[in-house]
C-alpha cells in the first residue's frame, strides 16, 4: 500500500510539488539513479524491493520510460507475503508485454500460484496471464487455467477470472485450446447461478463460438433461455440490477452472441451450407418465439424514458443490441418495423449519444433491409445530421447515407454529399471522396451525370482524391464511346478554372489526348485552345504529371498537325531537363515527331486506346479490406444489401484460401481454414451415410455436427448392450425406457398420427443431488426430411429424485433412414454427456390399411420384384416349447404399425401385413410385407414390397432386427 | 474488446494508464493525442469519438468499419477514457465507466483526484476487479468492493505478520493520509482543488 511506504509518499509529494516539467524530470532522474544503485548493491529485503518497485511503477504511470526493476518485480512475485506479491504482479502486468523476455522467468511462479489452494493467489496469477500472457504461456498454462474454470470446487470469483484468462490464451494461441472438445463443458457454465460468472463465460463462448459455430450451437438455446429469465421472468439477484436494468452487460453480450449465428431463414438457400448445422436449434419455433418475446419486451420497455441518465443509458444499450439482433434475424419482421419507428425518433433526439447510436443502428438496418422505404422517410433528418455540431454524429450520418443510397435517391444524396464536402472536416474528406466516387459509379443513371459528378468531385476536393478515383474515370470514359465527346468538353471547361488540382490535370491530359480531336471542330475547343489550357497548367505540376502531358502532346502531333511546331518546341525544351523519365520521353517523342509526314510509325504508335478489360472497381476493394483472426468479427458492414452478401462470400473465400496474413494471425487463419475443410469433409460423410446400404443404421452417423476437428469421443453415441436393446425395443413400442444408468433414467412415450407425432421424454434424476446445467438437444441428419423440435426450452436443473418431462413435436416430411440423436448433458460432480438415438423411425409414421385377399395379391403382383421388393433370409430362435415364436412376430409387425391381415396366407405360421406411410412433402406410400418362418431350418424369410424402393428396404431392415435370433 | 483505460485530468496529466494491447508508439504521445482530441470537444457532444487518428498509435484495424472508438466521460477535474473496438457496445462502456467510478468511490469514500495519485496501486487493483485482459470481469459494485476488500485484508495480514510492532496501521484502502485529504469529493459535482501537477 502506497501510504505504508513513507519514501514513496514523499516521492509522490515531491513530484506534485515540482512546478515545471524540468524539475519533475530532475527529481525522477535522481530517484531512478538512486534505485539503480540500490538494486546494484543488492541485499535488499522484501519491503525495500517493494518500495522501489512501487516508485518505478509510479514513474511509469506518469509516462516516463523505465528500464529497471523488471528482475526485482519477478522476485517479488514469488514472495510469500501477499503485499509484496501483489506489487510484483502489478509491476509485471504494467511494465512487461507479451513478448518480454522476463516473462519466461515468471511462468513457474505463476504456475505455482495457480496450483495453490489460496484463491487470492490464484486470482493474481490469472490476472497476470490475462494481461501479458502470450503463446508461450498459453502452451504452458492453458490446462491449469481450464482446470480452475471447470473445477467444482472453484469459487465464483476464480471461475470468472479463469474464463477470461482462457479467452486471452485462445486469442494468443488458438491451437492449445481444444475448443470443440471443451465446448459442452464450457457452455454448461452459462447456467451458473452467479451472473458475474455468466458474463465472463459468455465472453469466452462468444469468442470460441465464432470459430466453432457448430460445436457451440448449444449456447444459442442457453443464451435465449437466459435472456428469457432476465427480461421476462426478472429472475436475477438484486445486486445485478444496474439502475433497475438487469445486468445490461450480460444482456448486450447475449444479444450479440446470437448474432453470430445465421438466421434460420437463410438456410433454404443452400449457400449457407457451412452454417446449416443445428438447423433445429435455430429454426426451432419455440426458441424463435421466446426470443421474439424478449425482443418485443425490450423494445416496449424503451417506450417509457426515465429521467435518470444511467438508467436511460443502460436501457438504450440493451435496446440497440436488441434492434441489431432483430435486424439480423429477419429484416421483414414486424419487430424491425417497430425498431424503424424507434430509430426514427432517436435520430432527432436531443441527446447526442442517442442520435449517434440511432444513426449507427439505422445504417445497420440499411445495410441489411430489403426495402429502404422506412429509412428514406427520414432522409431529410439524416441529411441535416451531416451538419450536426458533433463530428462523431456527422461521421455516422455519412455512413448511413452511404448505406441507404440506391438508384432512386443517388443523385440527391451524392449532390448533398458533394455540397457538404466543401465544408466537411478535414479528417472526413478522404473517406467521403471515396464513398462519393463509389456511389456515383454504382448508381449512375446517366453517363453525363457520372462524368459531371466525378469531375466536380476532383475539382472541389482534389487533394483527397486517391489515384484509383481518376484511373477509374479514365477506364470508364475509354470503355464508353458515347461518353467520350461529352467528357472531353466538360473536362476542358473544368481546366479553364484558374486553379485546378493535379488529378484534374491528369484526367484532362489523358482524355483530351485521346478524344480532344472529337471536339476540335467546335468553336472554343480548337486544338490551339486545348493546348494552351493544358500547357498553362503544366508548370505547376510534378514530374509524373508532366510526363503524362508529354504523352498527350505526342498524341496531338498525330491528330492536330496545325499545332505541331509548338509541340515540337516543347519536346525540344524537355530534352534537356534533369529528370531522367521526362528527358527520355522528350527525346523519344521528339524523334518520333520529327520523322517525315508520310511516315506511318507515328500513326501506329498513337492508335486509339483499346477498351480496358472489365475489371472490378479498385475503390470497393480498398474500402473492404479483409481480416481473419480470433478477434471478434463484425456481423455487418456499411453499404447496401449486396455489399453484405458479397462480404460473406469473400470472407468464406479468404478463410478457405489459407493465406497467412500478417503477424500472428496466420495460424488463426489457418485454423479457420482447416475447420471449414473439416466441415466440408463432414458433409461428405453425411452424403454417403444417407445413401449407404449398410444393414444397420450406422452408429456413428452424426452428420449434422461432424467436423474433423471434433474428437470422436464427443460425438460418438453412448454405447452398451442395453442401450441397443432399449432402442430396438422402442422402435416397435410406443413407450418404455430409453436409457438408464446410476444417475439418470430416460424414458419415452410417443403418439403418432399420420405424418405428425408427439414424443414425451421423461428424465429422472436418480441421485440425491440436483443435476445442474441440464441441457438437451436433438439433431437430425436431414432437416428437410424429418423435423423435430422441443415444445419449450428445457429447464436447466433437475431436483434430486424427481423427474421432468419434455415434449417433442415430430413431423415426417420425406423418407428418412437415420433416427434423430438426443444429446443430454448435465453436471453431477463432473460433466456428463449422453448421446443416444431417439426411437423415431420411418415405420412410426405408418397407418393401417385393411385389404382383402384379392386386393392384397393384386397389389402384391402389381408392385412386383426388385428393386421395389426387399427380401432377406435370416436365422430365428425357437421359444421354450421349441416352437416358432409367432406371438412375438405378430407383436413386432403390428408394433411397427403395419396391419396384420389374417386369412390371406394359407400357412398359419406366415404373416401378411400392410400399411401406408404418411409424409407431409412426399405424400403417401403403401407397403406390403410377408413373414415366412420355418421351424425346421430355424430360418425366416422376410419380403417387403413397396411402391418406393427406399421404403421397402428400410422397412425390411427395421423389422429384421427384432425378428432375428439374439446372437 | 477494451484496448485501453485512461484517466487524466483537465490539464492532460495522466492519472491512470492501462493498455491491454501492445502499443506502436510511446504511451505519453498517445495519451496526449487522446487528450487533445477530447479536451477540444465542448460539453453536450456525445461521449463517443471515432478516432481514425489513433491508428498510427494502436495499429490499423483490419476492417474498414472496425474503427477505434473512444468512449469517455468527464467527472469534475477528471476524464475517464476507454478505447474500445466495434465488439463493445458504446453505451455499455459508458455504464462501465460509471461502475468504475462508483467502485472507486466505494473504496475511497468520496474519491478525489488525490486518491488516484497517492493510491495508484489501489486504483489498479480495483480496475483489475472490473476489467481483465480487456474484457469485462465484473459489473456488480458490491462484488467488486468485496473482492477489493478481501485483497486489502490479505495485504494487511501479510503486513502485520511482517511488522509485529505496526499496531495494525498497515494500510486499509480507507485509511488515508489525513494531511492530503481534500474535503470535497468530485462526485458531488464540486471541483476539488487539485493543481495541474
Amino acid at each position: 500500500m502506497a501510504t505504508n511506504m513513507r519514501g514513496l509518499t514523499q516521492f509522490i509529494a515531491d513530484i506534485r510539488g515540482a512546478r515545471v516539467r524540468e524539475l519533475e524530470e530532475k527529481r525522477i532522474n535522481k530517484e531512478m539513479a538512486n534505485i539503480r544503485k540500490k538494486f546494484k548493491d543488492g541485499n535488499l529485503d522484501g519491503y525495500q524491493k517493494k518500495k522501489y518497485v512501487a516508485k518505478i511503477i509510479f514513474t511509469y504511470i506518469l509516462g516516463y520510460k523505465v528500464d529497471v526493476g523488471h528482475m526485482e518485480a519477478v522476485n517479488l512475485i514469488s514472495s510469500s507475503k501477499y503485499s509484496e506479491k501483489q506489487i510484483g504482479y502489478l509491476a509485471v502486468t504494467l511494465l512487461m508485454h507479451e513478448n518480454s523476455d522476463f516473462l519466461r522467468l515468471v511462468v513457474n511462479s505463476i504456475r505455482k500460484d495457480l496450483d495453490e489452494n489460496n484463491e487470492i493467489n490464484n486470482c493474481l496469477a490469472l490476472h497476470a496471464i490475462a494481461n501479458v500472457g502470450g503463446s508461450e504461456m498459453a502452451e504452458a498454462l492453458a490446462e491449469d487455467v481450464h482446470r480452475l474454470l471447470i473445477s467444482p470446487t472453484s469459487q465464483s470469483f476464480v471461475k470468472k477470472k479463469a474464463a477470461l484468462t482462457l479467452l486471452r490464451l485462445y486469442r494468443k494461441h488458438p491451437d492449445v485450446i481444444p475448443a470443440a472438445e471443451w465446448a459442452l463443458r464450457i457452455v454448461s457454465i452459462m447456467d451458473d447461478q452467479d451472473l458475474g460468472v455468466v458474463v465472463c463465460v459468455t465472453s469466452l463462448v462468444m469468442a470460441l463460438a465464432q470459430d466453432h459455430l457448430e460445436a457451440f450451437a448449444v449456447c444459442y438455446t442457453k443464451a435465449v433461455d437466459r435472456l428469457h429469465r432476465l427480461v421476462i421472468e426478472h429472475e436475477y439477484s438484486a445486486q445485478y440490477a444496474y439502475y433497475k436494468v438487469p445486468s445490461p452487460w450480460l444482456l448486450v453480450k447475449l444479444l450479440r452472441l446470437l448474432q453470430y449465428y445465421a438466421p434460420s431463414g437463410s438456410f433454404a438457400s443452400g449457400a449457407h451450407f457451412l452454417i446449416r448445422i443445428k438447423y433445429l436449434i435455430l429454426g426451432d419455433p419455440t426458441i424463435r418465439s421466446v426470443l421474439h418475446n424478449v425482443l418485443q419486451t425490450t423494445m416496449n420497455n424503451s417506450a417509457e424514458p426515465s429521467r435518470n441518465v444511467q438508467h436511460n443509458n443502460a436501457q438504450h444499450a440493451v435496446l440497440f443490441e436488441a434492434i441489431s439482433l432483430a435486424i439480423h434475424l429477419d429484416t421483414n419482421s414486424p419487430l424491425v418495423g417497430t425498431a424503424a419507428v424507434i430509430l426514427a425518433r432517436f435520430i432527432s433526439s436531443k441527446e447526442t449519444n442517442v442520435r449517434y447510436l440511432g444513426l449507427d443502428a439505422m445504417a445497420h438496418l440499411a445495410a441489411r433491409a430489403d426495402s429502404l422505404e422506412p429509412i428514406k422517410k427520414q432522409q431529410g433528418t439524416i441529411i441535416l445530421s451531416l451538419r450536426d455540431k458533433d463530428i462523431s454524429v456527422r461521421r455516422r450520418a455519412l455512413d448511413l447515407l452511404y448505406s441507404m443510397c440506391d438508384v432512386d435517391n443517388s443523385e440527391l444524396i451524392v449532390g448533398e454529399l458533394l455540397r457538404y464536402l466543401k465544408v466537411a472536416d478535414y479528417a472526413l474528406r478522404e473517406e467521403m471522396v471515396l464513398k462519393i466516387a463509389i456511389l456515383t459509379e454504382k448508381y449512375a443513371s446517366s453517363y453525363k451525370w457520372y462524368v459531371d459528378t466525378i469531375l466536380q468531385l476532383i475539382s472541389s476536393a482534389g487533394e483527397h482524391v486517391g489515384d484509383e478515383v481518376w484511373y477509374r474515370v479514365v477506364q470508364i470514359v475509354t470503355n464508353t464511346e458515347d461518353l467520350q465527346e461529352y467528357a472531353a468538353k466538360v473536362i476542358f471547361e473544368h481546366l479553364k478554372a484558374p486553379s485546378t488540382h493535379e488529378s484534374l490535370v491528369k484526367v484532362g491530359g489523358y482524355i483530351l489526348g485521346e478524344y480532344g480531336h472529337l471536339i476540335a471542330n467546335e468553336a472554343g475547343y480548337s486544338p490551339i485552345e486545348q493546348f494552351q489550357v493544358l500547357h498553362h497548367k503544366s508548370q505547376f505540376c510534378v514530374a509524373s504529371t508532366r510526363s503524362l502531358l508529354l504523352s498527350t502532346y505526342i498524341k496531338w502531333v498525330n491528330v492536330f498537325p496545325e499545332i505541331k511546331p509548338q509541340l515540337l518546341n516543347i519536346f525540344e525544351r524537355y530534352r534537356h531537363v534533369l529528370d531522367a523519365e521526362l528527358q527520355q520521353r522528350a527525346c523519344e517523342f521528339y524523334a518520333l515527331a520529327s520523322r517525315p509526314d508520310d511516315d506511318e510509325l507515328l500513326q501506329n504508335v498513337c492508335e486509339e486506346m483499346p477498351p480496358f478489360p472489365a475489371r472490378e472497381s479498385a475503390l470497393l476493394s480498398r474500402l473492404n479490406r479483409k481480416h481473419g483472426d480470433t478477434e471478434d468479427k463484425r456481423t455487418w458492414i456499411h453499404g447496401g444489401k449486396e455489399a453484405n452478401l458479397e462480404r460473406q462470400a469473400t470472407n468464406r473465400k479468404t478463410t478457405l484460401g489459407l493465406q497467412p496474413n500478417g503477424n500472428g494471425s496466420a495460424s488463426a487463419a489457418q485454423m479457420d481454414g482447416q475447420d471449414i475443410m473439416g466441415s466440408l469433409a463432414g458433409l461428405d460423410i453425411s452424403e454417403s451415410t444417407t445413401h449407404n446400404d449398410t444393414p444397420n443404421p450406422p452408429l456413428g452417423s452424426t452428420p449434422i455436427s461432424s467436423s474433423a476437428s471434433i474428437p470422436d469421443n464427443i460425438l460418438r453415441l453412448t454405447v452398451g448392450p442395453s442401450v441397443e436393446r432399449w432402442y430396438n425395443k422402442l422402435t416397435y413400442n410406443a413407450e418404455g425406457v430409453l436409457y438408464e444408468d446410476v444417475q439418470i433414467q430416460i424414458g419415452v412415450k410417443s403418439k403418432y398420427q399420420g405424418h405428425l407425432g408427439q414424443l414425451a421424454i421423461y428424465m429422472g434424476n436418480k441421485v440425491s443431488a440436483p443435476l445442474t446445467s441440464f441441457t438437451t438437444t436433438v439433431s437430425v441428419s436431414d432437416p428437410e426430411a424429418l423435423s423435430i423440435s422441443f415444445a419449450k426450452i428445457s429447464p436447466s436443473t433437475i431436483a434430486p429424485r424427481t423427474q421432468t418431462q419434455q415434449l417433442l413435436h415430430v413431423e415426417c416430411k420425406k423418407m428418412f433412414t437415420t433416427p434423430p440423436i438426443l444429446t443430454v448433458s448435465f453436471l453431477a460432480g463432473s460433466h456428463q454427456t449422453i448421446r443416444i438415438r431417439l426411437p423415431v423411425v420411418v415405420t412410426k409414421f405408418f397407418e393401417h390399411v385393411k385389404l382383402g385377399q384379392a386386393d392384397f395379391f393384386e397389389r402384391w403382383k402389381l408392385i412386383g420384384g426388385p428393386p421395389r421388393e426387399a427380401q432377406t433370409v435370416f436365422p430365428v430362435d425357437l421359444n421354450a416349447a421349441n416352437q416358432l415364436d409367432l406371438v412375438k412376430n405378430r407383436q413386432v409387425v403390428s408394433g411397427h404399425n403395419l396391419n396384420v391381415l389374417d386369412g390371406i396366407d394359407p400357412n398359419p405360421n406366415n404373416l401378411v401385413a400392410a400399411g401406408v406411410l404418411h409424409m407431409s412433402v412426399e405424400g403417401k406410400v403403401g407397403c406390403l410385407l410377408r413373414v415366412e418362418p420355418n421351424r425346421d431350418a430355424k430360418l425366416c424369410r422376410l419380403t417387403v414390397r413397396s411402391t418406393s424402393e427406399n421404403v421397402a428396404e428400410e422397412v425390411q431392415k427395421l423389422l429384421q432386427g427384432p425378428l432375428k435370433a439374439d446372437t | 474488446m477494451i484496448h485501453a483505460v485512461l484517466i487524466f485530468n483537465t490539464s492532460g496529466i495522466p492519472r491512470l494508464t492501462k493498455f491491454y494491447t501492445p502499443l506502436h508508439q510511446a504511451q505519453q504521445t498517445i495519451v496526449q493525442k487522446i487528450f487533445s482530441l477530447i479536451s477540444s470537444r465542448p460539453a453536450g457532444l456525445c461521449n463517443f469519438l471515432d478516432a481514425p487518428e489513433l491508428e498510427a498509435f494502436l495499429g490499423p484495424q483490419d476492417d474498414a468499419d472496425e474503427r477505434w472508438r473512444v468512449v469517455y466521460r468527464s467527472y469534475a477535474t477528471l476524464y475517464f477514457v476507454f478505447v474500445v473496438d466495434g465488439a463493445e457496445s458504446e453505451l455499455g462502456i459508458l455504464d462501465l465507466i460509471q461502475v468504475f467510478v462508483e467502485s472507486l468511490d466505494r473504496t475511497f469514500e468520496n474519491v478525489c483526484e488525490l486518491d488516484l495519485v497517492f493510491h495508484f496501486d489501489e486504483v489498479h487493483h480495483i480496475l483489475a476487479e472490473i476489467i481483465q485482459g480487456g474484457l469485462v470481469l465484473e459489473t456488480n459494485v458490491e462484488e467488486i468492493d468485496s473482492s477489493v476488500q478481501a485483497a486489502a485484508k490479505a495485504r494487511r495480514e501479510s503486513f502485520t505478520s511482517a511488522n509485529p510492532l505496526s499496531l495494525g496501521v498497515g494500510g486499509g484502502a480507507a485509511s488515508r493520509n489525513g494531511g492530503l485529504q481534500t474535503p470535497l469529493g468530485w462526485l458531488t459535482g464540486k471541483i476539488t482543488g487539485v493543481g495541474a501537477r
